[in-house]
């Protein structure tokens, strides 16, 4: 060889072998995600827990149960049993109810009156017929359900759903068009799959809304008076939810194979993250001590804590509670069927006000309920086969004192119950149509 | 001396970055090269026999036209391009995943029930829209308000199956093939009340 070539034959070997372990290593290291087994083989509790019941009268607590297989190979369904362990207000033993099978294959076991007369806490222990066990609430006695008993409430008659006529919003913050720019917003959509557009929006105290747009991995920061700012954040699953504390906090909700909540300060800046301790979740809301996350199958609210470190998932389940946590000392409590919504304020095991809605339509879901006034927020759904609206109620204690439809404006999908925030007297919604997105607001009136 | 080594050093990253970088900007896990053909008609199951099985699925992947998954709670292929089928990432999309979990046929004139292997690599012949508008032998249209467990919500693009109805805020939990980053798995929808969805179910359960 000759002697010039030498120098430039050894840096061309070098260069080749740095430039493919480089790609190699971070190829193989983006790919290879760490293992995380959310579920053993036991499969899953179900059940809508029952919240709040006319007092005086038994009630029905109902299960099913959905078997984990074991492997690739068609096996038998699980028989599954169990109990429910049942404490009244002012016991401090639970007693023991043995769940029946019903002919349309639930488990259920009768609360007999006199031991709801005040309200229980419950939890339910099955067996998968597997040799296997597990509790729901996973905390059991430690953290229990609770049913408060309705002595009194006000029934409001909401009216039929009246599609077309939604009252227009008094102003619109700002709109963005869908994509990847400065003045734009994530979808995910394409042919044969859903169209996913930005899980979700709070706003923060000094005003500025912010919103997950989690398919760009970053949040949009949408300030009065200035153009749309971008940080961005670590982000793992396709769906999530947000809330902005008073000191301007983001509290993020990462729906990833195990979820997770992320916090970061007004700037962007990761401060902690922790995962959650049940397999799913739909919403982050504040309370009085920090971040409360609404998870599945407990339907529990799992509190995160107000400081770093936050709390891990077993001290979540241990301080789980069935109602959220509100300023002013209330529990928010909501339980609605297509028939009817349950709302109540609670104060421990103690209602404080109550209501019965009734419509000549569907419920659909609840999307909104806040301490309001004296009375409640509520938004929820009316809807038929071909038709949807949203409805606003402003719930006095013994009355409806407003109400008017919102159109939904849901053509990207949003987290379930993310499309409404209230802040003060108004209230935000996220909309939604072919061209993009926007913040629209309504005055709601009356005294917060 | 230095310039020859510079010059080489350059010539030799670019190389390196080119045979390394050009299959490896198309990398995939190739799940589906470890799926198989495992399948047999089966008399008809219940509801709840389709739901465990879908329910193993979830917290797997996503794969847009894909079929197969190993049951092991981890999406192994995540972040794929989406609608490319030939990323042979782990996962059914939301129409292949309702096949399998409903347990039908291949052959569209067939309505009986067919056991697919969750690691069978098959989608089946129907879209979503097919799903909502009722085609094929096994599949028919029902007012939302009178769905079950294990009936379907369906629009042109996305279908998703009730896996628990009415929670206390009354949303649906629904279980679905949703998307690449999203995976599949069990989340509370408001599929019900969307004028975009309707009513989907099969026929014929065996209870």
């Amino acid at each position: 060889m000759k002697k010039r070539w030498r120098w430039p034959l050894a840096g061309f070997v070098l260069g080749a072998v740095v430039g493919a372990t480089v790609l190699t290593v971070n190829v193989v290291g983006a790919r290879s995600p760490e293992p995380v087994a959310v579920r053993a083989g036991f499969g899953e509790i179900l059940h809508t827990p029952v919240l709040l019941a006319r007092a005086r009268e038994p009630v029905e607590l109902s299960y099913d149960l959905v078997c984990g297989a074991p492997k690739d190979a068609l096996g038998s369904h699980c028989t599954p049993s169990g109990s429910v362990f049942v404490r009244p207000v002012g016991s401090s033993t639970f007693s023991k109810l043995r769940l029946e099978r019903e002919p349309d294959g639930l488990l259920t076991a009768v609360v007999p009156a006199g031991q709801a007369a005040k309200g229980f806490d419950y939890y339910v222990v099955m067996d998968n017929g597997r040799g296997q066990t597990a509790s729901l609430p996973e905390a059991g006695a430690e953290a229990p359900q609770h049913v408060w008993p309705l002595e009194e409430w006000t029934t409001v008659d909401i009216g039929a759903a009246s599609f077309g006529q939604a009252r227009s919003p008094t102003s619109v913050l700002r709109g963005l068009s869908w994509g990847r720019g400065d003045r734009a917003i994530g979808l995910d959509s394409g042919r044969e799959q859903s169209r996913v557009g930005p899980s979700a929006f709070d706003v923060a105290p000094d005003g500025s809304v912010v919103l997950l747009d989690q398919v760009n991995r970053r949040l949009v920061l949408l300030r009065p008076g200035s153009g749309p700012a971008h940080v961005p954040v670590q982000f793992s699953g396709g769906e999530g939810d947000l809330a902005v504390d008073a000191a301007g906090r983001i509290h993020v909700l990462d729906s990833a194979t195990r979820p997770l909540v992320r916090t970061f300060t007004t700037d962007g800046s990761p401060i902690a993250a922790v995962p959650l301790a049940e397999a799913t979740a739909d919403m982050i809301r504040i309370g009085p001590s920090g971040p409360l996350v609404h998870a599945y199958p407990s339907e529990m609210w799992l509190p995160t804590g107000p400081g770093r470190p936050p709390f891990g998932p077993e001290r979540q389940l241990g301080s789980a509670e069935p109602a959220r946590r509100a300023d002013g000392g209330f529990g928010v409590v909501v339980r609605a069927s297509p028939a009817a919504v349950k709302l109540a304020l609670v104060r421990g095991e103690r209602v404080v006000s109550a209501w019965l809605l009734h419509s000549a339509s569907s419920f659909g879901e609840v999307q909104l309920a806040e301490p309001y006034g004296d009375g409640m927020l509520v938004v929820v759904r009316l809807w038929n086969e071909k038709h949807a609206e949203f409805r606003v109620l402003r719930l006095g204690p013994k009355r409806l004192i407003q109400r008017f439809d919102v159109t939904p404006a849901e053509w990207a999908e949003s987290a379930s119950l993310s499309r409404f925030r209230l802040q003060g007297s108004t209230l935000y919604q996220l909309r939604s149509d072919p061209s993009g997105i926007e913040i629209a607001r309504f005055e709601i009136g009356g005294t917060k | 001396m230095r310039r020859g080594l510079a010059t080489g050093l350059l010539a030799g990253l670019v190389l390196g970055l080119l045979v390394v970088g050009t299959p490896a900007s198309a990398y995939h896990t190739r799940f589906q090269w470890g799926c198989n053909d495992t399948y047999f008609n089966h008399d008809p199951v219940t509801r709840a026999n389709a739901r465990d099985y879908a329910f193993v699925a979830a917290a797997e992947g996503y794969q847009w036209a894909g079929g197969c998954w190993n049951g092991n709670n981890v999406d192994d292929s995540p972040g794929d391009p989406v609608e490319d089928p030939n990323t042979l990432g782990e996962g059914g999309d939301c129409s292949g995943f309702t096949f399998k979990s409903w347990w039908e046929r291949a052959e569209t004139g067939d309505p009986w029930f067919r056991y697919h292997a969750w690691m069978q690599n098959v989608h089946g012949p129907y879209a979503a829209a097919d799903f909502k508008y009722g085609t094929g032998a096994p599949n028919t249209t029902v007012a939302k308000a009178n769905t079950v467990y294990m009936d379907a919500f369906a629009s042109t693009y996305h279908i998703g199956m009730i896996y628990w109805a009415n929670t206390a805020y009354n949303q649906d939990r629904i279980i679905e093939a949703k998307c690449e980053a999203c995976g599949t798995g069990t989340w509370p929808r408001t599929y019900r009340g969307n004028p975009d969805y309707s009513g989907a179910r099969r026929l014929y359960w065996a209870g």
